[in-house]
């Protein structure tokens, strides 16, 4: 491959983890950093790519690769299309964390038969000392199981329902039942880990409803059975639109923050640890 | 000052005629629940009842907690909060807070509560005209503790103030933490510093910083302010202060940020130096629609030892830096802060400042404002609950006979007068006058009566005057400064 430009900003690790790879593989690209002389340039590509790029908080993560084809944020995300292209997509995205950590990779997003592939990336993370926050819903047990048995997940993070009808219809994938309880199992064998439940809009009958707390509860009791534990760490998550307007909210108003507390409570029956996320 | 080592206890003054008379309860030192009457008649003990506070609600019903979580571990926390009817049984249950295990304890629910809570139709706690708690249903607010940590007060493991809503069947739906708000408080750079280092840390659960102590919280409910279109004071909205910070503060209910606040610092205006230092303050609420005084703020300025900033001579580290040995009972309007009504040293018709200590809690302590308009007040650590008119007379006093075993004190955390009528189950006694004694002429048995066997006049020696020949400024002399 050829003809990458990559973005950076001056003092970026990130920045030159990913540049170092690209030295080392022999790929040839432009940097613009735009904290410097590539600052005009980086402006002009963000106008004109503003919804590809992820803006947290704290800013724009760097780096951001782009053949002109796609375009790749956070070192994760441009290490896998570098290593393979987009036989890796869903596997990692931008993430949000900074310094030592990195987030933003997806054990259940990606097509398993590129398995050792995105092993091969999270391995290449792993070996520049990062520590990794690694999360699923589900999908992909087998690779989660690897992921744990090099010890190359540092927090594990799942985004539990309790059916797999219910994930399937959220997370547009279908899953298997004993994929989602082995998926709570080995989370819950990480260093560190905790669940969550985004009380997230649901299409039914064609009318959207957010869950139920009975199907946060559902979640909770899952969680009890199958650890044997109520005493996961479990949040319970406010729901943000990533859209201006996202279709799955249809009609229905934001759900305040004061309406987990009711999840919460009922929740507390099976996981007594269990929070609810604040505004 | 000397606290003699001998006084009476019970009730030692008592004026039906003007007082509101009714009955009292308060949390026995290490007894229970104690109800008493007008001439302290033991009407009922709740045996057991912990009490932070008691309280009673109409058909003789008593709250309380049914037990405190391991010192070791909690500071000041009830494992929960509890109903229960006049014969002992408990009709209403709050401990599903955050499940707790401790060291060598039975894992459980608990409340965490401390220091106040409040049920739905009553703001204060106390009896308001026309605003009768619930008995059988409603929400109840619920001031609770929670660990955490937040850098932006200090990286020390911090013991949290939060309110809760609790439904009657269980339910948490509304909740409120402190340290949320810490950026809304505006402390000083100096005060900012001291709490980072220092946030009152205590040693319990292996230490954790106790950085506001909130004391107390209840509701505003509708008062002239909001009527008048200050949104500050929607009825809704919750009053608190903060021992340890000197703060009080009004939290509006549906975004949880602070709206009204008086304090940390009572420099930084005239009207803030006119109403002076509020120090450990305890019991701060609105006076409710219906009794005297009513849209005022009434509390408890203990004195004592309290706040954050700069360091001085009795504070070299800027921890607790306001200091004041006599406490305060004020009435003010909470627009113009100008004091409506208090009691102090000076009312009580002690020579300020040498003998204000005379009038002095540096803890626990309230104030309840009654029909009549006098104002049933709380001077804890003493055990002492009296109750004066609106000209500073004193009409009823009442000190606790109940010294704890595992605390030698008869501190009293805050006492109630409620109506007859709210507990119908007693019968309800002769209401006897109580002259107050003349302790000049007061002996114990086998004490020599007052007076002299010999009197001699020396010639020559000149009559005795005011105070202000003493070796410190007192009386006049300090108010004309």
């Amino acid at each position: 491959m050829s003809g990458f430009t990559v973005y950076s900003a001056t003092g970026c690790v990130r920045c030159k983890i990913v540049k170092g790879y690209m030295d080392a593989q022999g790929m040839t690209y432009v940097e613009k950093d735009m904290k410097a002389e590539g600052k005009e340039d980086f402006q002009k590509f963000y106008a004109a790519n503003r919804r590809q790029i992820f803006r947290g908080p704290e800013g724009v993560e760097f780096p951001i690769v782009t053949d002109g084809t796609a375009i790749r944020q956070g070192v994760g995300a441009c290490l896998a299309y570098l290593y393979a292209g987009r036989e890796l997509d869903g596997f990692f995205s931008a993430g949000t964390l900074h310094k030592e950590w990195v987030d933003g990779i997806h054990a259940a997003g990606g097509n398993p038969a590129a398995g050792e592939k995105f092993l091969a990336v999270v391995r290449l993370l792993k070996g520049n000392n990062f520590k990794l926050v690694v999360d699923t819903y589900g999908r992909n047990p087998a690779l989660l199981e690897k992921l744990l048995a090099e010890n190359l997940v540092d927090v594990a993070v799942m985004e539990v329902m309790a059916s797999a009808g219910l994930a399937g219809a959220i997370f547009g994938q279908p899953l298997a039942q004993e994929d989602i309880e082995r998926s709570v199992a080995l989370v819950a064998t990480a260093p560190e880990y905790r669940f969550q439940t985004t009380v997230v809009p649901v299409a039914e009958g064609g009318q959207a409803r957010y869950l139920t707390p009975q199907e946060v509860v559902a979640a909770a009791k899952l969680l009890a059975t199958v650890t044997r534990s109520k005493k996961n760490p479990y949040l319970i998550k406010l729901y943000r639109p990533v859209q201006p307007k996202d279709e799955r909210l249809g009609e229905l108003a934001p759900l305040p923050a004061a309406a987990l507390l009711a999840y919460r409570s009922q929740a507390r029956a099976y996981q007594v640890l269990a929070e609810a996320e604040k505004e | 000052m000397a606290y003699p080592s001998v006084y009476p206890t019970g009730v030692t003054i008592y004026d039906p005629k003007k007082c509101w008379s009714g009955y009292t309860i308060f949390q026995a030192k290490e007894a229970g629940a104690l109800l008493i009457d007008m001439n302290g008649t033991e009407v009922q003990l709740w045996k057991g009842l912990h009490g932070f506070p008691n309280t009673i609600l109409p058909g003789g019903y008593v709250m309380g907690h049914l037990g405190l979580r391991n010192n070791a571990f909690g500071m000041q926390d009830q494992t929960d909060l509890v109903q229960v009817d006049w014969d002992g049984n408990v009709v209403w249950k709050f401990n599903q807070y955050e499940y707790i295990e401790d060291p060598g304890e039975e894992p459980q629910w608990m409340a965490r509560q401390h220091h106040d809570f409040q049920r739905e139709g009553n703001p204060v706690g106390y009896y308001v005209p026309g605003m009768d708690p619930r008995v059988d249903g409603g929400n109840t607010l619920i001031l609770c503790h929670k660990n955490l940590y937040n850098k932006k007060i200090s990286d020390k493991r911090l013991l949290d103030d939060t309110i809760i809503e609790v439904t009657w069947g269980g339910d948490i739906v509304w909740e409120w933490t402190c340290s949320d708000h810490f950026d809304e408080f505006g402390f000083s750079e100096a005060a900012k510093n001291i709490l980072c280092r220092d946030p009152n840390m205590r040693t319990a659960g292996g230490g954790m910083g106790d950085w506001m102590h909130v004391n107390c919280m209840s509701v505003l409910g509708p008062n002239r302010w909001y009527d008048a279109g200050d949104e500050r004071f929607h009825p809704d909205n919750i009053i608190i202060d903060g021992r340890e910070t000197n703060i009080l503060a009004i939290i509006d209910k549906k975004t949880g940020k602070i709206v009204w606040q008086v304090g940390p610092e009572y420099d930084t205006s005239p009207a803030l130096k006119k109403l002076g230092w509020i120090i450990g303050v305890h019991h701060t609420h609105m006076i409710s629609r219906g009794l005297p005084g009513e849209g005022n703020i009434l509390l408890f300025d203990n004195g004592g030892w309290a706040g954050y900033g700069v360091p001085n001579p009795g504070s070299p580290t800027g921890s607790k830096n306001a200091l004041r040995d006599y406490s305060r009972v004020l009435e003010f309007d909470p627009v113009t802060l100008q004091i409506v009504w208090q009691y102090t040293p000076k009312e009580a018709g002690f020579v300020h400042p040498p003998d204000s200590n005379r009038f002095y809690s540096p803890f626990i302590s309230g104030a309840q404002r009654l029909p009549n308009g006098n104002t049933l007040i709380t001077e804890g650590s003493g055990g002492r609950a009296f109750e004066v008119t609106p000209d500073h007379e004193i009409v009823w006093e009442y000190i606790s006979p109940y010294w704890g075993k595992q605390m030698k004190m008869n501190m009293v955390y805050r006492a109630y007068r409620v109506p007859y009528e709210w507990v119908p189950q007693a019968e309800r006694a002769p209401e006897t006058p109580i002259e107050r004694i003349d302790v000049a002429k007061f002996r114990v048995p086998g004490a020599a009566p007052l007076g002299r066997k010999k009197e001699t006049a020396i010639e020559g020696t000149k009559p005795y005057q005011g105070s202000t020949a003493l070796c410190i400024a007192a009386a006049e002399e300090v108010d004309e400064k």
